[in-house]
């Protein structure tokens, strides 16, 4: 953090790139969108890749996701102990938003999750009043996926909200942040079920699902940048600095190539809609590639923000 | 209540910089923070080439993104339409900066002078209690207009008279009347941030 602004470096009315979010902020975005999507995936389709203690790994992957999340989100600020102030703007401020639902999401998981802890053979905490199918248990686990689902859009919102730089101000970008999520999702719980541990049946539909979903996102992307290429010169420029500039290679290569079109191949051979198991050398490059190449698509996604000079 | 607006008249600037450092004094601000920079810009192509000079400050938007932006609510805009921060309450999010089309808001991220950690004995006079971690902003010299001052102090230094300070409520206004008369432009007006400070060509 550098005392200024990027405006004011050069006295020169210019395009001028952004330098506030950085490398550690698309590693913020890319660990909530994960941990909300294994969340949501595990309440909704009931993946939960294994049990810890009794308690489900999506659970667990999902609150230590999104805490490491918080964790950067505070490290970063300029004043860190004032971390609580950033909950003060719910109502025009997607970040206050965030950071509400942060919290609400890790409060309320690890309260829903809490019944099933087992300790030495035994379940202590399973009479509390939300376990067992409750209705006090089931009104919790909506509220942490709405807040989950918050947790994976709001960088995205925070970023489609800005009116200072035209190649973020889109909704496409909340869009492709919520698709690579459960793609991510997806793709760890396709490592966990190339181990051996999850039914092959299984691995079947969330590998179907997965090509779905990156073919969602590769068009997501797509759209996006045709977009800027026909719209302002400064969105245009953004866009060819992902494409053929010094950002290529994260974004072109690691977030689209290598995350995105090379998994959906290795969906296209496994052939999970053929029946049997798919092959697991297929089944792991798909599920870990989504990994990095939603990382640094994050990355490019964010580097490529500039502000147009304003006269 | 006024709302307080400037008009920048660009065919007068000879980009002097002294409101510049007018602001600089007047503020207290630290090294690398300028609230009221001057931009250069090339016009036309060789051999008939121009250079306009841009003077630039908040621009007290009507609709300012930066207020919305912040998390923690340390920004906000005054009745007399002046956006301030409070250093009391933001926590350096810098969420204001990203939010700025137009490059208004400097965060201050280290206490030193310009010449290394040790202050000289003019900065301890003269640089005001920032408070490191937090985002500074231009206000339109609140603190002048509070006391019945009514010209900021880039207004008062500029030699040309470049740039004016009035009431844009006010239809009779000094301010009023020169963006009615030259057509006054708003900068970025596409980002819809309705900004009071108005560029006559
Ligand atoms: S110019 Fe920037 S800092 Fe000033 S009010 Fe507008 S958005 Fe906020
Ligand atoms: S003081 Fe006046 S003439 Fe000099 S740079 Fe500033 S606006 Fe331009």
């Amino acid at each position: 953090m550098e005392t200024g602004n990027s405006f004011t470096k050069r006295f020169v009315m210019e395009r001028k790139p952004q330098t506030i979010w950085r490398a550690p902020h698309a590693l913020w975005f890319f660990a909530m969108g994960v941990g909300g999507a294994l969340y949501l995936n595990r309440a909704l389709l009931g993946i939960e890749m294994g049990r810890l203690w009794g308690l489900s790994l999506a659970d667990l992957l999902s609150l230590a996701l999104i805490s490491v999340g918080g964790l950067i989100l505070i490290s970063d600020l300029g004043q860190p102990l004032r971390f609580w102030r950033a909950l003060a703007n719910p109502r025009y401020s997607w970040i206050s938003v965030g950071a509400i639902c942060d919290f609400v999401f890790l409060f309320l998981d690890v309260l829903v999750i809490l019944p099933d802890l087992e300790i030495g053979g035994g379940r202590p905490l399973a009479g509390l009043p939300w376990a067992g199918g409750a209705f006090l248990g089931t009104a919790m686990e909506v509220v942490a996926g709405v807040a989950a689902l918050i947790v994976i859009v709001y960088p995205g919102l925070v970023l489609s909200y800005s009116p200072s730089i035209p190649f973020w101000n889109t909704a496409l970008i909340p869009l492709q942040f919520l698709a690579y999520a459960f793609a991510s999702a997806l793709g760890l719980a396709l490592i966990y079920g190339a181990t051996g541990l999850a039914p092959p049946a299984s691995s079947q539909t969330w590998l179907l699902l997965l090509g779905g979903i990156l073919a969602l996102c590769l068009l997501l992307f797509v759209a996006h940048l045709l977009g800027a290429a026909y719209t302002r010169a400064t969105a245009r420029e953004s866009a060819r600095l992902l494409v053929s500039g010094h950002l290529a290679a994260p974004f072109l290569g690691g977030g689209l190539v290598l995350g995105l079109a090379v998994p959906l191949l290795a969906v296209l051979f496994a052939r999970p809609w053929a029946g049997g198991p798919p092959d697991t050398v297929l089944v792991l490059l798909a599920g870990a590639l989504t990994l990095p190449g939603n990382l640094l698509s994050k990355y490019g996604v964010i580097r490529a923000g500039i502000y147009p000079p304003f006269l | 209540m006024p709302r307080w607006g400037m008009v920048i008249d660009l065919t007068r600037c000879v980009g002097c910089y002294a409101c510049t450092m007018a602001c600089k004094v007047e503020n207290g601000t630290p090294p690398g923070i300028w609230y009221a920079p001057v931009y250069e810009k090339e016009l036309g192509h060789y051999p008939t080439v121009k250079r306009l000079f841009i003077p630039a400050l908040c621009n007290h938007c009507h609709d300012a993104p930066c207020v919305k932006a912040c998390p923690s609510g340390a920004l906000r805009k005054r009745e007399d339409g002046i956006v301030v921060v409070d250093q009391d309450r933001c926590c350096g999010s810098r969420a204001c900066m990203a939010a700025c089309p137009y490059g208004a808001l400097h965060f201050y991220a280290k206490e030193e002078g310009e010449y290394g950690p040790e202050r000289t004995a003019f900065e301890q006079a003269f640089y005001k209690p920032y408070k490191v971690g937090t985002v500074q902003k231009c206000t339109f010299c609140a603190h002048r207009i509070d006391r019945g001052v009514l010209t900021p102090a880039c207004v008062e230094t500029c030699p040309t008279g470049c740039r004016v300070f009035g009431d844009l409520s006010d239809p009779d206004s000094e301010v009023s009347h020169l963006i009615r008369r030259r057509n006054g432009v708003q900068a970025r007006p596409e980002a819809g941030t309705c900004p009071s400070v108005f560029y006559l060509r």
